[in-house]
């Protein structure tokens, strides 16, 4: 067995728009960097092709607005489909660990999707997880993102479901998109404790990175024992990323990777195309395959700098906080799940930051004894590509009893009946068919 | 008059073609260890009676530098590398490398320049190698004229190979100096034995990529001359029948069969360089496999069942050998009509367990060489099919290879093929005269030279790092004017190294706006132009009797 699968996909002939950041030329260092490095001629390494991802294969992560189909592009299907293979190579034995260095990225993506926000229209990582599931019935999956960007789209798709923990660390959300990744972000009460945020003074370093690292996340994931670790591989941490202010550097991000070791590893954003990713890249992709990565060094540091001392206080404060947060966790769950009784509701405000889109959305869990029980979800946008739009949407989880689906299913009937929406779906996560009544 | 010579691993054959017509063949015993003794052996018999002064062109196709590794017969190298920050390279290389400072990023920025002062040479054959030197090959330059006393023979990984892949470039530049006296010395016998025979034509080596060149220009690049045979076959079948639909070939030798993939009449090209002994380097050649499956793979049976190759242990018995070997088992279904029947039935009759027939035995090892051979085919469509995408365009339309049908050349064709197109249900075709479809390949081959520039408008230069050209970009400049530049460059080229002027086309080009903070700074512009591998004419006709 090869110690690593690559799918490496740039996606030369895709961009958001002309002077953006997600633009064709994104992986080109870094594909000459691979090439030049000889990283796909190795033995130890099995490369592979993206494949076209199924409409399914989006829609066990995703509802969207009128429907998936009309939000994307090829290029999304390729890149969705560049994780399923990575996924494959590994749950098929013929790797042991995989990773999908393909573009667009995803982890800005939400459960409903009326647009493009922060860069993505799908998340890639959270149809990867629910393939996983369907395709090869994995039950416990840690996802541990590392990108410099709290990565709210994942945290909102993960965010009721106590099987996927969801790990973010992030430049704190007071000084960098999307705004959120707090603390008390944690899951709603039935899951509460399985979504974790780590906000960053910025200026964090290597060295509180794995501070972070060592006295806290290690832990958490290794008591959650996850049956597969999937690393949501930003790279914008880096100190020379045009859009964030940290300071990790590639043998930070190399090592890091060599202690989360990760199943699979999926790349997110950074944007330091020139200075960081070509070096990042290739300690991770060394990292990954068991090989010495310590010569990895960007021939440029000038930027680099040293953190602040403040850096080390706030990760301290986080190993206390998140610490007991997560050692309380199934007590504060049982206390949240008395307080609210049989549902759980929660209000989002969300924006489209590509194109200026105002959502509002009402989350309605709805527990159950016997199974993980379903979910309901209002949602208004308006400022879409196609004007205002809104939709009821009735999740069916997986496992779902027959009496959930049938009070879920009359849910959307009288919704429909009573035009309380412009589209009325339903979503069966285990399929990946969502139904429009 | 054009004479060709092909060294095989069996037989040396060598062809003389005038007016598309083939004159004269011949074909002789390979003399390992002498390779040189087996191709005048020919030469005298297929030059015999022919007017020598009219010979236009000789290209030889060898298994020279083959040989030189499998028979050690290779000089001691001193390979001197900057590889900078990035992999850890110590055990990339055939021999271990001296590491020294220098680099180049991936613009093609010295981010530190070469350690001229740390380099120590002892042996008189060196090969320098740097990363991303094809961005900017000053580091790799400024080393050779640093030892340039002290050594006699140096090869750049930048003059090897204008693409990027710093190990290949350097394995291409170790391989081409360990074998550069063995080499040299070999194309200064071929020129002296030509002399000899009053022929002056200028002489051709075939190189892996299905190209040939002027001895002068690949005694720089020795290592390109490798794997020439299968190319040599390729050209033949270009010859001979060339494909029109998309289609595999196999050429049957005695040892060996080598299999090619055909797109729309022109042979598939590797996307990457051969290996050799397992070491990846940069030399192009087709896509194609050699299986150990040939006319005269020795057939033994273990308790598993039979084996078929890869080895030979000479002719088969219907034709005086004295172990069993395909062949007779092509002979004794009747799948091919040569030598003696009755020695063919007896070769395989030892095989037979009670009750079984000579041609139950037959079947089963005729099942065994196909399950291999069909095995191979399937390794190389998957490699082909794995090739990488960069683009979305790539992916939707997808770049499958679907033959509809196999030709078959070479001694051993005949039977096999048939037997073959049967079983994966294909349509064969052998033309006549693919017994010597390598020699013909060899005399008719095209020379071959490409050439690639990079532009990086923000850096201000454009770059050809195989002529080492560093210029100012000039005004209006784009894509239409960097093809001009390299187009122009390349018929430079050809007129240097004595070849005629063709049609270079575009292989690949890559075009991308560059940007600084949110502001279009410049392109980068990437082309890579070839003189495309092929075959000056198709055969017509002959005057031999196969």
């Amino acid at each position: 067995m090869k110690n690593l699968g690559l799918v490496f996909f740039p996606a030369f002939d895709w961009l958001i728009s002309p002077g953006h950041p997600e633009r064709e030329e994104r992986l080109l260092y870094t594909r000459d960097q691979l090439v030049e490095e000889g990283i796909f001629d190795l033995p130890c390494i099995k490369e592979y092709r993206p494949r076209l991802a199924e409409i399914c294969d989006l829609q066990r992560a995703h509802i969207g607005v009128p429907n998936i189909g009309k939000l994307i592009t090829p290029a999304h299907l390729t890149s969705a489909g560049g994780c399923l293979v990575a996924a494959d190579a590994v749950m098929k034995g013929e790797t042991k660990k995989a990773f999908a260095l393909v573009r667009p990225p995803g982890h800005h993506a939400m459960r409903v999707v009326h647009g493009i926000r922060g860069f993505c229209t799908i998340n890639i990582e959270a149809i990867m997880v629910e393939y996983l599931r369907s395709a090869y019935g994995v039950k416990r999956i840690a996802v541990i993102d590392t990108d410099v960007h709290h990565g709210d789209g994942s945290e909102d798709v993960f965010y009721h479901d106590p099987n996927t923990l969801y790990i973010s660390f992030h430049q704190d959300g007071r000084t960098l998109y999307p705004g959120t990744g707090f603390v008390e972000e944690a899951g709603t009460p039935g899951a509460w404790g399985t979504n974790i945020n780590l906000p960053l003074l910025p200026s964090t370093g290597d060295e509180g990175l794995h501070r972070l690292y060592d006295n806290l996340i290690a832990r958490i994931l290794d008591e959650f024992k996850p049956d597969i670790i999937v690393n949501s591989a930003g790279q914008d941490n880096h100190f020379s990323d045009p859009l964030a202010s940290m300071n990790v550097t590639a043998q930070g991000y190399a090592s890091l990777n060599k202690k989360i070791n990760a199943d699979i590893a999926v790349l997110e954003g950074g944007y330091s195309v020139e200075g960081a990713l070509p070096y990042v890249n290739t300690g991770i992709i060394l990292a990954m395959a068991g090989l010495d990565y310590s010569q990895v060094l960007e021939p440029d540091r000038s930027d680099l700098r040293h953190q602040d001392k403040r850096c080390n206080e706030r990760v301290d404060e986080l190993v206390t906080q998140v610490g007991r947060l997560w050692d309380e966790r199934d007590i504060t769950r049982e206390k949240l799940l008395k307080a609210c009784g049989n549902t759980f509701s929660r209000k989002k405000n969300i924006y489209y930051d590509e194109e200026g889109i105002r959502e509002q959305q009402i989350e309605t869990i709805h527990y159950c004894n016997d199974c993980e029980g379903y979910m309901s979800i209002k949602t208004d946008a308006t400022n879409t590509r196609f004007g205002s739009q809104n939709a009821y949407i009735i999740v069916l989880h997986r496992g779902i009893c027959p009496k959930c689906r049938q009070v879920a299913y009359d849910k959307a009937l009288q919704a429909k009946k009573g035009r309380q929406a412009q589209y009325v779906l339903v979503q069966d996560i285990e399929t990946g068919i969502i139904e429009e009544l | 008059m054009l004479l060709g010579i092909d060294v095989g691993g069996t037989y040396t054959d060598a062809v003389l073609i005038k007016d598309k017509v083939i004159l004269a063949q011949g074909k002789s015993t390979t003399t390992h260890g002498e390779v040189l003794k087996g191709i005048l052996a020919v030469l005298d018999k297929v030059l015999e009676n022919q007017p020598v002064e009219t010979i236009e062109r000789v290209v030889i196709s060898s298994t020279i530098v083959t040989n030189a590794l499998t028979e050690g017969k290779t000089s001691p190298v001193d390979l001197i590398v900057m590889p900078g920050p990035g992999m850890n390279i110590k055990t990339s290389f055939p021999i271990e490398p001296q590491i020294i400072t220098g680099y180049v990023d991936h613009r093609g920025k010295i981010t530190a320049p070469a350690g001229t002062k740390e380099v120590q040479v002892k042996e008189k054959n060196v090969a320098i190698s740097g990363k991303f030197s094809v961005r900017n090959p000053e580091n790799e330059h400024l080393l050779a004229n640093t030892i340039k006393e002290k050594a006699e023979k140096i090869f750049l990984g930048s003059e090897l190979s204008g693409e990027l892949n710093f190990i290949r470039r350097t394995n291409s530049a170790y391989y081409s100096a360990t074998v550069a006296d063995t080499f040299d010395d070999f194309c200064k016998h071929i020129e002296n034995s030509l002399k000899e025979r009053n022929i002056t034509a200028p002489v051709q080596i075939l190189k892996a990529d299905g190209g040939t060149l002027p001895i002068t220009a690949i005694q720089k690049q020795p290592v390109d001359s490798i794997f020439t045979g299968p190319a040599a076959s390729v050209l033949g079948i270009m010859a001979l029948t060339p494909p029109k639909v998309n289609c595999i070939s196999f050429d049957v030798g005695g040892t060996t069969t080598d299999i090619a993939f055909w797109e729309n009449g022109k042979p598939l090209l590797a996307k990457n360089g051969a290996s050799i002994n397992g070491y990846p380097t940069a030399a192009r050649a087709f896509h194609m496999r050699s299986v150990g499956i040939g006319g005269d793979s020795i057939i033994r049976k273990e308790s598993g069942g039979f084996t078929v190759g890869p080895e030979r242990f000479g002719p088969s018995m219907a034709v005086g050998g004295t172990k069993p070997a395909l062949a007779d088992a092509l002979v004794v279904l009747k799948l091919v009509d040569y030598g003696n029947y009755d020695k063919a039935c007896e070769a395989l009759k030892q095989f037979a367990d009670a009750n079984e027939t000579v041609e139950e035995v037959a079947k089963k090892v005729l099942e065994v060489a196909l399950v291999t051979i069909e095995k191979v085919i399937a390794e190389m469509l998957y490699e082909w099919s794995i090739q990488p995408v960069y683009t979305v365009d790539d992916v939707v339309k997808g770049t499958e290879f679907v033959p509809s049908e196999i030709i078959g050349v070479g001694g051993g064709a005949t039977g096999l093929i048939d037997a073959l197109g049967d079983r994966l249900n294909l349509s064969t075709s052998i033309p006549t005269g693919g017994m010597v479809a390598n020699a013909i390949g060899a005399a008719l081959a095209k020379p071959t030279l490409s050439a690639s520039l990079r532009a990086d408008t923000t850096e201000g230069f454009y770059i050809i790092p195989e002529s080492d050209i560093h210029e100012r970009i000039p005004s209006g400049f784009g894509l239409a004017k960097a093809t001009d530049i390299l187009e122009k460059e390349l018929d430079k080229k050809c007129a240097e190294l004595g070849i005629s002027k063709q049609k270079a086309e575009v292989i690949a080009s890559e075009y991308f706006h560059t940007m600084h903070s949110y502001y279009e700074v410049g392109e980068i512009i990437y082309l890579r132009m070839q003189l495309q591998p092929g075959i000056l004419f198709p055969i017509e006709g002959r005057e031999v009797v196969f």
